[in-house]
């Protein structure tokens, strides 16, 4: 199993859209919830077609059509996607609708582009696809899931490019919803700050990210994706430690053949102790970087992890502001992500240079 | 009427995310459908709830639905004509 990634597409609270630079420049937020930076959209979506989408849909369709173009796939021989959420602002605005009409008089639109596979099947309807088309929705595990059959698929059919991707959005309701259960923090901090913040709770964020995932190993590739790991509720340290041996193991790698470790430290006290164990254990003589001050906490984060893994692998280098600790000592051959959201969902995503 | 007229194309306008269009560039003699506005079948069915939402109309003949929903006038005349 395996596959090569060659089409990026990526919508995110920084300016990671043109795929041609690599964190040249950061957007410096001061916010407890980051939203994303949008594109032009009539650029990738005709306007008569736009009024009816709601911004995870712009979103999600803007980061395919640039995988896509990234990867020079004309037609993906299948669409994946992955989301906790949804399409969440317009199952919002359908649920208020009903009961502010005492269920009566409810308008189309907002219940047609509240289905969580509308991102999957607009972009089948753009592209006239009519392939395999399937939308994971399993929280946090959601893109792995659809990364898992993406890989599966391309391992035991006849594809040999598959468009993959994930979207999350977040909203004013379920922000404070969530932030009642204690989600998110209650104090604004800066981009550059967030994993020096010692309080609970970390930054919301959102995004869309779409990757082209081939067969065939092909000259402009990112990197490679090898394999990737799913830990729900891990019962303690030693337990993720176990599950990352066992992933590098089934690779022919070992720790000491990591160079650089993407963790999901998001600035939550509560929740980070499991990457400093990491740092100061099995890894200690990897680099570390981030993302999540970047992109900010939610269930399909992944996704913009391994668009930065893969630039780094690409590109060989490091930006500054991902940067956690030592740079690797020589090239970038080996990326490990690891990442959980709200101490539920760990997983683990192998890369390697092509 | 004119008053009628210039409110619905606001409703129309916001009930339809018709984005960029102001008030002004809808002629209220215009085709809504096919080659005037280019509206679709979704557009009238939520053409269908804002008469009945904002003002109480339904309509019972759906063979009717055609003269309404010509264009904005026809919508004014229609609710004009009806409304309690």
């Amino acid at each position: 199993m395996g596959a090569y990634i060659k089409g990026i597409g990526i919508v995110s609270p920084q300016k990671t859209f043109n795929t041609k630079t690599f964190l040249t420049e950061t957007v410096e937020h001061t916010t407890n919830s980051l939203r994303c930076i949008e594109p032009y959209y009539p650029e990738f979506i005709n306007p008569v077609l736009a009024r009816r989408m709601s911004r995870t849909i712009k979103m999600g369709i803007a980061a395919a059509m640039v995988s896509l173009r990234d990867a020079k796939v004309e037609m993906p021989d299948a669409i994946i996607t992955g989301t906790a959420l949804g399409c969440w602002e317009d199952t919002e605005k359908f649920l208020v609708a009903m009961i502010e009409n005492s269920e009566q008089l409810l308008t189309p639109t907002a219940f047609m582009q509240s289905t969580h596979n509308t991102v999957s099947s607009q972009i089948a309807l753009l592209l006239k696809c009519m392939n395999y088309n399937f939308t994971y929705v399993n929280k946090g595990f959601s893109f792995e899931s659809a990364v898992l059959d993406a890989m599966m698929m391309l391992g035991d059919s006849d594809a040999k490019n598959i468009l993959v991707g994930a979207h999350d959005e977040m909203t004013e309701k379920y922000f404070n919803i969530t932030k009642r259960v204690g989600f998110w923090k209650e104090e604004a901090v800066a981009t550059s700050e967030v994993l020096r913040s010692t309080t609970n709770g970390s930054v919301s964020g959102e995004g869309a990210a779409f990757f082209v995932l081939g067969k065939e190993k092909g000259e402009d590739d990112y990197a490679q994706l090898r394999s990737l790991k799913m830990i729900f509720e891990p019962e303690n340290e030693h337990q993720v430690e176990e599950k990352i041996n066992e992933l590098l193991s089934e690779n022919g790698l070992t720790c000491a053949d990591i160079d650089v470790v993407v963790y999901g430290k998001s600035g939550d006290v509560r929740y980070d102790k499991i990457y400093s164990h990491l740092e100061d254990t099995l890894f200690k003589n990897s680099a570390s970087v981030s993302f999540k001050p970047l992109c900010g906490e939610y269930q399909t984060s992944s996704s913009f992890a391994l668009w930065e893994a893969a630039m780094m692998l690409k590109t060989q280098t490091i930006p500054t502001a991902i940067q956690v600790n030592k740079q690797p000592k020589s090239e970038m051959k080996n990326v490990l992500i690891y990442n959980h959201f709200m101490n539920t969902y760990h997983t683990a995503f192998l890369l390697s240079q092509c | 009427m004119e008053a009628l007229i210039e409110q619905l194309k606001q409703e129309i306008i916001a009930q339809l995310n018709l984005d960029g269009l102001k008030t002004e560039d809808i002629n209220p003699d215009t085709p809504l459908f096919g080659d005037g506005l280019g509206l679709d079948s979704i557009d009238a069915l939520e053409l269908i709830v804002l008469l009945d939402k904002n003002y109480g109309l339904k309509i019972l003949n759906p063979a009717d639905g055609k003269k309404i929903f010509q264009s904005v006038r026809s919508m004014a005349e229609f609710i004009s004509e009806n409304k309690k």
